[in-house]
C-alpha cells in the first residue's frame, strides 16, 4: 500500500461516522496538494476528528470559507483539510446586541440575519468568508477602522484545542475579565493552536446614515496629509488611499453615524478636499482589492504603519508597487507584480517590504505569494526571539502533536 | 534567605527594599481587605533592568513574586504569597513619550491613570479607560486587570487601548510584544497578557492609544420610581441604536447613603433609582441624541429628566455615582464591592435577586452599576469584626455570583479574579477550559513563580514545582 493510500485509510477512521470524508480534486495549500476534506457534523465530531488525527500522526489545515488559505507559511505536512462548514448554527439576541454563530456560518448570512433587526456585524471580510475563518485570520477590511479589529468583536469562543479537548473561553456578555483572555490569543492565530467551533460576537447598531466619498488623486505627500485628516473626522469609519507607491494617490472615505454628523463631515470633505460622493459599493470594491491575489506571480505584503510614517514607508517601496493604505487603521498593503515566481524576484520583494517596515513600525508579513516564494521563508517577517519562543511554547502546549497546520504559523516555519 | 534580601538590595539599593514587619504591613492587602498575604520584602524598582534583576533574584531563590501598582485592585490580585516578594512599580512613574500626531504614548507602569490623561489634554487627547480609582491607580495595574470604568460602554476597557508591551518574563528575560500600530505579525500576545493579573510577567513599558477629546458632551440624569424601569430605559436606549459614553444606575439604597454624605448630589430621597446617561461625540449630533434619550427615559417611566447645564452640574450628577463608594464608608467599617456581569436584558430581575439575597442574609446591600454593560456592583457594608456577619457576607457573595452565572453572565467584569474569586471559576468553566488557561500560564511561567495563587482555582505554587522553594515560608524574618 502506498503512503498516500495508507494515509487515506487512516483518515477514513478519523472521527467515526459523524465526520464526513470527502475526496476531491487536489487543492493546493502553498504547493502542498490535498485531496481529502474532513467535515465534522458537530463540535463533538470536530474534537474526535482532531484527536483521531493526532493519534495517527496526521495533520490538517482548518478551513471555513477558504477565504484566507493563502495566509501563513508553507505547511510542513497536510493530510487533509478540516472543514467547519457544517457548524453553521446562528443564534441572535437582538435586544442584547450579541449573536452566536458556528464557525462555518458565512458572514453574508449572518449580516443579513442581524441586519433585519437593525444591527451590523462588525467583521469586515467578504460575505463568503466564514465566521471561524474571519476570526482565525483576524481579517480586516476598510471598515475595521470603525468596527474595531476582530479581537474587539469576539466576546467568547468555543474551540477544540490541537490536543483534542473541547473548551470554552470568554462569554456572551459585553464586558468580561473572568480568567485569561484566551479569545484574543485564538483570534488571529490561524488555527495553529485550536480550531474555532463557534463564537459569541458583539454587534453594532446599524448607523442611521452612511456616505462614501472619493478624494481626487493628488501627489503622495498631499494625499497622505488629507487622508489622515479625513480618517480623523468624528464620523469616519473607513478611509483608504490607493495608487502606486510613488504616487499620485486617490482616496476613499466612508462616513457613518448620526445624519447631522455625517452631512457636516461630508460637506467639509467636499469643501476642503474636493471630495465627490461615491457609490455605496466603493468600500466593498476596496476590500476586494485588498484581498485580491496579485497576478501573475504577485506578492502582497501587510505593513503596519503609523500615520507620520506613511510617507517614508511608501518612499521605501518600489515606486511601481501597488499600495492600499488605511491611515486610521495604521495598515499599508503593498502588491508586487513579479515577472516570474523565481526566487530572486521574491527575494527583492521581501527586501523591499523589510525596508518599508523599517521606515515604520518594523514588522511586516507576506499575505500572498507563489508557493516557490514561500519556500524556506517565514512570511511573518522578522520577529524578536522572545516572541518566537513564546509562540513555540504555546504551540507545544496547545497542539503538542502538531495536528493543526504544522509549520504554518509565525516562528514555526518548516 | 538573607541571600535573597542581599540580592534584592543589590538590584535596587538597600533604601528601596522594605523588610521590617511594620513596613510590610500595608502591603498585606489591596483594595479588597478580605484577603491578605504577608510578603517577605517589598522592592521598588525605577527601571526595567531593576525589575529584571529583582525577578532573577526571586527566581534564583525559588521565591514567588507579585507585581503591584497603587494597590487599588479589588480582587486581592496584588497580594504576595506568604513569604513572597512584592515588586512595587509605583516609582516607575515616567511618561516616556507622548506622540500627539500619532496619538500614542509610552509610559512606565507606575504612571497614574489620570496623570496620563492630564498630560494628553493640551493636545486635545485623553486616555480613555477610566476606572473609578483613576486618580490613584496605575497604568501597570490597569494592564494587569484589564480595567474598565463608566466609559467602557463606548470606549472599551484597557485591552482596547494597549498597543504594545515591554514585559519582563517570569524568568527575567525581556520581550517586546505588539507594536505602536497595534498590529503584530504573529500571535496577539499583548491581548493575552492584558488582564492576566500579573501572572505572565511584569509590564515595564506600556504603549497606549490616546483618543481625541469628544467635540461635545451632554450628561443627563433621569429619576425613576424603581430599578426595573431604569433598566427598561437602558434596554430601550441600547435597542434604539444609541451608544452613550456611559449608562450608570444608582439604586435607592445608594442614593440614601450618598445624600447623607459629603457627596450629596441633591437627588430625591424618594427616587427608586437614578440613571445617568452621558452622550459624547460630534456636537451637531448631540441635540438629536439627547432628545431621543429624554423620550426613551420618559417612555420607560422616568418621573424627571435633568440635563446638565454646565460642567459644575455634570460634576454634581457624577457625584451621585462616583461618590457612592466613599459614602458607603459612613454605613459600616468595611465595604465589599462586588463585581459581576449579566446580559443587559436580565439586569432588572438579577438586581431584584441580588437585593433579595442581601435581605435574606440580613445585610446592608446597595447597588451602583454600569448598566449599559450589564456590569453589576452590589456593595455590601459590614463589620468584619463580627464573624457571623463576615460569614453572611461571603455566603451572599457566593450566591450573587451563582445567580449571575445562572442568568448567562460572568463572575467579574472589571475587578478580576485574583485571590477573591479563583474558587468560583468552576461556576463558569469546566476542567478542560481551565486547563487551557493553565497551558497559557505555563507557556509564560513554567515554574509558577509569578503571582501564584491567583486567577486559577488550583494554584501551582513555586513550592510545589520547584524543590528549592520548599520550606521558604518557614524561614523567619531577619
Amino acid at each position: 500500500m502506498s503512503a498516500g493510500a495508507a494515509a487515506l485509510g487512516a483518515l477514513a477512521e478519523v472521527g467515526g461516522p459523524d465526520v464526513d470524508l470527502v475526496r476531491h480534486a487536489p487543492v493546493s495549500i502553498d504547493g502542498m496538494q490535498v485531496g481529502v476534506t474532513l467535515r465534522p457534523r458537530d463540535g463533538e465530531a470536530l474534537a474526535r476528528a482532531i484527536r483521531g488525527l493526532g493519534e495517527r500522526g496526521l495533520a490538517a489545515v482548518p478551513i471555513g470559507g477558504g477565504r484566507h488559505l493563502e495566509l501563513g507559511n508553507r505547511p510542513r505536512r497536510v493530510d487533509a483539510l478540516l472543514c467547519t462548514s457544517r457548524l453553521a448554527r446562528i443564534e441572535f439576541e437582538p435586544a442584547e446586541g450579541v449573536c452566536s454563530a458556528g464557525a462555518g456560518a458565512r458572514l453574508g448570512a449572518l449580516r443579513e440575519r442581524v441586519g433585519r433587526e437593525g444591527w451590523e456585524l462588525p467583521l469586515d471580510a467578504p460575505d463568503d468568508a466564514s465566521v471561524g475563518g474571519a476570526i482565525a485570520a483576524a481579517a480586516v477590511g476598510p471598515r475595521t477602522q470603525g468596527f474595531g479589529p476582530p479581537r474587539d468583536v469576539v466576546l467568547g469562543l468555543e474551540v477544540v484545542l490541537g490536543s483534542g479537548e473541547r473548551t470554552r473561553c470568554g462569554g456572551r456578555v459585553v464586558k468580561n475579565v473572568t480568567g485569561y483572555d484566551l479569545p484574543k490569543l485564538y483570534t488571529g492565530s490561524q488555527g495553529a493552536l485550536a480550531v474555532i467551533e463557534s463564537a459569541w460576537l458583539r454587534l453594532r447598531p446599524r448607523p442611521a446614515c452612511a456616505r462614501a466619498l472619493d478624494l481626487p488623486a493628488r501627489p503622495r505627500g498631499d494625499a497622505i496629509a488629507r487622508a489622515v485628516a479625513a480618517s480623523r473626522l468624528p464620523s469616519a469609519r473607513a478611509c483608504a488611499l490607493v495608487g502606486e507607491a510613488g504616487g499620485p494617490l486617490a482616496g476613499c472615505v466612508e462616513l457613518a453615524g448620526a445624519e447631522a454628523s455625517v452631512l457636516r463631515d461630508a460637506a467639509w470633505l467636499a469643501r476642503e478636499h474636493g471630495a465627490k460622493e461615491s457609490g455605496a459599493d466603493a468600500l466593498d470594491a476596496l476590500r476586494a482589492a485588498q484581498h485580491a491575489t496579485p497576478a501573475p506571480h504577485g506578492m502582497r505584503f501587510r505593513i503596519p504603519v503609523l500615520p507620520t510614517a506613511i510617507e517614508a514607508t511608501l518612499a521605501a517601496l518600489p515606486p511601481e508597487a501597488r499600495v492600499l493604505v488605511y491611515p486610521g487603521l495604521r495598515l499599508c498593503y503593498a502588491n508586487f507584480a513579479l515577472a516570474s515566481p523565481d526566487d530572486s524576484g521574491a527575494e527583492r520583494a521581501f527586501a523591499s517590504a523589510a525596508a518599508a517596515a523599517r521606515a515604520s513600525a518594523g514588522s511586516f508579513r507576506c499575505e500572498s505569494a507563489p508557493p516557490a516564494a514561500k519556500r524556506g521563508r517565514d512570511v511573518f517577517g522578522p520577529a524578536a526571539a522572545g516572541e518566537i519562543a513564546l509562540a513555540r511554547a504555546l504551540k507545544a502546549r496547545f497542539d503538542p502533536r502538531g495536528v493543526l497546520s504544522p509549520g504554518r504559523f509565525a516562528g514555526d516555519v518548516g | 534567605m538573607s541571600d535573597l534580601l542581599a540580592a534584592l538590595r543589590a538590584a535596587v539599593g538597600a533604601e528601596r527594599v522594605l523588610t521590617r514587619p511594620e513596613e510590610l504591613f500595608v502591603y498585606e492587602c489591596d483594595g479588597l481587605t478580605l484577603h491578605t498575604g504577608s510578603p517577605r520584602a517589598v522592592a521598588f524598582p525605577r527601571e526595567t533592568h531593576e525589575v529584571q534583576a529583582l525577578v532573577r533574584a526571586c527566581r534564583a531563590h525559588g521565591v514567588p513574586f507579585v507585581p503591584r501598582g497603587a494597590g487599588t485592585g479589588l480582587s486581592g490580585g496584588a497580594l504576595a504569597a506568604d513569604g513572597g516578594v512584592v515588586i512595587e512599580c509605583s516609582r516607575m512613574d515616567r511618561i516616556l513619550s507622548l506622540d500627539a500626531e500619532d496619538r500614542v504614548a509610552v509610559v512606565q507602569p507606575g504612571v497614574i491613570n489620570a496623570a496620563l490623561s492630564k498630560a494628553a489634554l493640551p493636545h486635545g487627547l485623553f486616555y480613555a479607560p477610566d476606572p473609578s480609582s483613576q486618580l490613584a491607580c496605575t497604568i501597570g495595574g490597569n494592564v494587569a486587570e484589564n480595567s474598565g470604568g463608566p466609559h467602557t460602554l463606548k470606549y472599551g476597557a484597557t485591552s482596547n487601548h494597549v498597543l504594545a508591551l515591554e514585559l519582563v518574563l517570569p524568568d527575567g528575560e525581556l520581550v517586546e510584544l505588539g507594536s505602536a500600530t497595534g498590529w503584530s505579525a504573529g500571535l496577539d500576545l499583548v491581548g493575552a497578557v492584558v488582564g492576566s493579573e500579573g501572572t505572565l510577567g511584569i509590564a515595564t513599558a506600556v504603549t497606549v492609544r490616546l483618543s481625541p477629546l469628544p467635540e461635545g458632551v451632554e450628561t443627563l440624569l433621569a429619576i425613576f420610581p424603581d430599578v426595573v424601569s431604569a433598566c427598561r430605559a437602558v434596554g430601550a436606549i441600547i435597542g434604539a441604536g444609541l451608544v452613550p459614553a456611559a449608562l450608570e444606575i444608582v439604586d435607592r439604597r445608594t442614593i440614601a447613603a450618598v445624600e447623607a454624605s459629603v457627596y450629596a448630589a441633591g437627588l430625591p430621597l424618594d427616587a427608586g433609582a437614578v440613571l445617568i446617561v452621558e452622550l459624547d461625540g460630534a456636537a451637531v449630533a448631540l441635540p438629536g441624541e439627547l432628545a431621543r434619550v429624554r423620550e426613551l427615559a420618559a417612555e420607560a417611566g422616568a418621573s424627571r429628566v435633568e440635563v446638565a447645564r454646565d460642567a459644575d452640574e455634570r460634576a454634581r450628577f457624577w457625584r451621585a455615582r462616583k461618590g457612592a463608594f466613599g459614602a458607603m464608608g459612613r454605613l459600616a467599617p468595611d465595604l465589599y464591592v462586588h463585581d459581576a456581569v449579566v446580559p443587559r436584558t436580565r439586569l432588572a430581575e438579577v438586581i431584584a435577586g441580588v437585593c433579595a439575597i442581601g435581605d435574606r442574609h440580613g445585610l446592608t446591600l446597595s447597588n451602583v452599576f454600569h448598566a449599559g454593560d450589564g456590569n453589576l456592583h452590589p456593595n455590601i457594608s459590614f463589620d468584619r469584626r463580627d464573624p457571623d456577619e463576615l460569614r453572611r457576607v461571603l455566603a451572599a457573595g457566593a450566591e450573587i455570583l451563582a445567580l449571575c452565572v445562572e442568568a448567562g453572565g460572568v463572575i467579574t467584569g472589571e475587578h478580576g479574579i485574583g485571590a477573591e474569586k479563583r474558587d468560583f471559576m468552576g461556576l463558569l468553566f469546566g476542567d478542560d477550559d481551565l486547563d487551557a488557561m493553565r497551558r497559557l500560564r505555563a507557556a509564560f511561567d513554567p515554574q509558577g513563580c509569578c503571582n501564584p495563587g491567583k486567577l486559577l482555582p488550583t494554584p501551582r505554587f513555586c513550592a510545589e514545582s520547584n524543590p528549592r522553594a520548599r520550606g521558604y515560608d518557614r524561614v523567619p524574618f531577619e
